[in-house]
């Protein structure tokens, strides 16, 4: 490998060293050897990723107000949230491995640092923020506004991240 | 006219040219799929699950269905409209791909089986619209659209890394 531009840059460096133990693992150059393997991983990985979105969907627009209204807002972003961990363990695990086998150009791209990037914002705001504003009774109808309105241009950023790093890796 | 003389048509059509030589017609294509994907599976599968009894059970049926079907109706005209352009701008491809075929082969029964719902066994809504756990036969229709709609996802997917 040649010496990349980037060791300038320790985060980047990092990431690099990270990326080449990852693709060294047994298991990447298992994942990387079969062309089935990797379609069925990105095929669980997306249905994961539905899982995540369609509790994302639900918990943001339930705090913008735009449905169910006699619903209260913790009934819908209580189950949400179990939606979104159940899928984001399925496209954790089967996003580990599908980058497993190309680490280092994976994190090396744009579009998949930015894609990681917004998909910890995104996790981070809906389970410190909107998952105790969605608990706490009576709490101020513009704060759950807010936070359904950063939540979902978060997750919408995430999704248009993660269809440009489909297409364009 | 056969199937496969149809889809050979289709693929000189200009609108089929388009999606296949203009820069960036086919990424813009997917992403406006994928995005469908979200809000259709993704608000539709909470429909499905209250059908089931397992979520938001306190809630009407009735009133998660009217909240809901607008965005979940947008997104399917989203993957349709895209969908249908994709597959104009490669029919020849799909025509032969099996999990093309196996996933407008479940779109088709997911349609079906919502349309037996909205026709028969949803037609008894009042007596369970505000049960927390409702009939079997709602239960499976909830079910059925979801291992459907999942079956779609998958398929598509593998449809991408068959095809090219």
């Amino acid at each position: 490998m040649t010496a990349a531009p980037s060791q300038q840059i320790p985060r980047m460096a990092a990431l690099e060293s990270l990326g080449s133990w990852l693709e060294a693992t047994r298991v990447a150059q298992a994942v990387g050897s079969s062309m089935w393997t990797v379609a069925t991983l990105s095929a669980v990985h997306v249905l994961g990723y539905a899982l995540v979105m369609g509790g994302a969907l639900v918990a943001n627009l339930k705090l913008l107000g735009l449905i169910v209204p006699s619903v209260p807002v913790n009934a819908v972003v209580g189950p949400a949230s179990r939606g979104i961990t159940c899928g984001l363990v399925i496209s954790i695990v089967t996003g580990i491995l599908l980058v497993s086998w190309k680490a280092v150009a994976a994190f090396g791209n744009d579009i998949f640092q930015i894609k990681m990037l917004l998909l910890l914002l995104a996790a981070l705001l809906h389970f410190t923020w909107q998952v105790r504003v969605a608990r706490t009774a009576g709490a101020d109808g513009a704060a759950l506004k807010i936070s359904g309105a950063v939540g979902l241009l978060l997750w919408l950023g995430l999704a248009v991240a993660a269809a440009a790093y489909i297409l364009f890796e | 006219m056969t199937l496969l003389e149809l889809c050979e048509w289709l693929y000189e059509t200009g609108p089929a040219v388009l999606v296949r030589e203009s820069p960036y017609g086919f990424q813009i294509l997917v992403g406006i799929h994928l995005l469908g994907i979200i809000l259709s599976v993704g608000a539709l599968m909470w429909l499905d699950l209250r059908l089931m009894g397992l979520t938001m059970r306190g809630a009407r049926v009735s009133e998660l269905n009217r909240s809901l079907a607008p965005w979940f109706l947008v997104g399917f005209a989203m993957m349709f409209v895209s969908g249908a352009m994709l597959f104009a701008g490669f029919a020849t491809a799909a025509y032969g791909n099996l999990f093309f075929r196996i996933k407008i082969a479940v779109i088709v029964l997911a349609g079906l089986n919502a349309l037996y719902f909205h026709f028969t066994t949803g037609r008894t809504r009042p007596e369970w619209d505000a049960a927390p756990q409702p009939p079997p036969a709602v239960r499976f229709a909830g079910l059925s659209s979801l291992v459907m709609w999942g079956v779609v996802i998958l398929a598509g997917r593998m449809m991408s890394y068959t095809m090219f």
